[in-house]
């Protein structure tokens, strides 16, 4: 009986190994004499489960598999993707051609296992006149979205109700978050052109969750 | 003499922890610590503040990580088989932990193959974009080593209990560790994926004398920074406000009165001041 009380005090010691939004609140740690108990044939067992697991290079960040093809069929989009990270401004990189899309290759990828699958591309360019996503604008909830990865897979997503959103305000951390659900976000700019900068004012973003 | 060697080890530990940036992610207060056993070919069980917490814990494993409130802890390591935390193989050691840190303690032989425990603050503050944060720790049974990248030195004469801190661009590393001044594989090559706003932390450990070196491997995710923007069209074909646009045209039509009225009031005021 002894022992029994031992253990359970320490439930409250070492919290739990998940994270827990709420839940019993943990007690200032006290360094508590251990009750010597008359010895014991049988070793004690933990009271809490703290997850373990291996240490050896297998348990490593996996290696991203690439998109190559974006195709949204409602919209006639169908685009090749290409790898891109930062600009020297600070911005995600794009391919100059509106008809080329680009995948932010730091964050998730599809077939990953939480986050969002960031691809986008230019609306425009004087060089290479309107792109395939000036139409994004018209995806509404339930259309489909075809990626194919690397690997040849096919991963299709359905636009979500409130996945769709234009504004000049987007808050960037949250496009390009690498936890939550995987998710497929498709980005390109529309709404007002500010003629001197050069520049739309708006983004288009549209979410869409992995059918199925 | 024990103890001797563990504080030694802690208080190498605790230097480090000076220059560790502060955290980017902290949780609510608590600290965060894991636990690796690095201790070759024994089983232990780990006690904190004299309660048995990991069980049959194998060499080559990690566990955790634990949200703990700030706090000193005592923990002890004991064979698999004790029936208390009385007769530790390791320890018991005091760990401070502070509120919103990242901390991984390490079970592990020292240069002389004793064994020991170091407390390592892992450091989470915000990583650049593009790059990925490589942590390597000696925590082997061996004398100083080099580490090399692609057969080049990006580390040199690192000694236990010691780490090293190195920002990368973010890929997969080529990785192997040699006694320092040479480049004869101890351990390795092998491929350590440094990804982008992730800590990676690999751990050289086992024994020289032994043959039993070893890569351990731990990694803290989302350090990551965002691009800031995506600038996704230049030439204004699609805007709702192209010139030929009707709208457009209203609002510069706006623009002129406003100009208009703006210039006709500033003469009115010249006039009443001459006045």
């Amino acid at each position: 009986m002894v022992l029994v009380a031992a253990l359970t005090c320490v439930l409250p010691l070492v919290g739990c190994g998940a994270p827990m939004a709420s839940g019993p609140a943990v007690s200032a740690p006290t360094v508590t004499a251990s009750p010597s108990a008359t010895p014991s044939a049988v070793p004690p067992t933990a009271a809490v489960t703290v997850p373990v697991a291996g240490a050896g290079l297998d348990q490593q960040i996996p290696i991203a598999v690439a998109p190559v093809r974006i195709r949204i069929p409602a919209i006639g989009v169908d685009m090749s993707v290409q790898p891109e990270g930062l600009a020297d401004t600070g911005a995600m990189a794009l391919p100059p051609d509106p008809a080329d899309a680009a995948w932010y290759r730091y964050g998730s990828w599809p077939g990953s296992a939480g986050g969002a699958t960031v691809i986008a591309a230019h609306v425009d360019s004087l060089d290479y006149d309107i792109g395939p996503l000036a139409r994004l604008p018209e995806v509404v909830a339930g259309t489909e979205m075809i990626v194919t990865t690397e690997e040849g897979r096919e991963i299709s997503y359905l636009v979500q109700a409130e996945g769709m959103v234009r504004k000049t305000d987007v808050d960037w951390p949250a496009v390009f978050d690498r936890s939550g659900p995987p998710r497929l976000t498709i980005v390109t700019c529309g709404g007002e052109f500010d003629y001197d900068r050069r520049t739309y004012l708006e983004n288009v973003v549209v979410t869409a969750l992995p059918q199925g | 003499m024990r103890t001797t060697i563990l504080a030694t080890g802690i208080a190498a530990g605790a230097l480090l922890i000076i220059g560790a940036a502060a955290p980017a992610n902290a949780a609510e207060g608590d600290a965060q610590l894991s636990v690796l056993h690095a201790v070759p070919d024994v089983t232990v069980d780990v006690y904190v503040n004299d309660e048995l917490t990991i069980d049959d814990f194998e060499p080559g494993s990690m566990g955790g990580p634990l949200a703990l409130p700030a706090g000193t802890y005592s923990v002890a390591i004991t064979a698999s088989d004790a029936a208390d935390a009385s007769s530790p193989v390791i320890g018991p050691v005091d760990l401070a932990l502070e509120s919103g840190m990242n901390y991984t303690a390490v079970a592990h032989l020292g240069e002389d193959g004793t064994p020991t425990a170091t407390l390592f603050t892992n450091d989470i503050s915000t990583i650049a974009a593009g790059e990925g944060r490589l942590t390597v720790r000696h925590v082997a049974a061996a004398p100083a080593v080099d580490v090399l990248a692609g057969g080049t030195a990006v580390i040199t004469g690192l000694t236990n209990p010691d780490e090293e801190i190195l920002a990368l661009p973010a890929g997969v590393v080529s990785a192997s560790v040699a006694a320092t001044g040479t480049t004869d594989p101890l351990i390795g090559p092998a491929d350590v994926n440094v990804a982008e706003g992730v800590n990676t932390i690999a751990y050289a450990w086992g024994s020289l004398d032994d043959d039993n070196l070893a890569l351990a491997v731990q990694t803290i995710e989302g350090l990551h920074s965002s691009p800031d923007s995506i600038p996704a069209g230049s030439a204004g074909l699609v805007a709702t406000n192209k010139p030929f646009d009707a709208t457009g045209i209203w609002v510069g039509a706006s623009v002129l009165t406003l100009l208009v009225a703006a210039v006709a009031a500033v003469a009115v005021t010249r006039v009443k001041a001459r006045a």
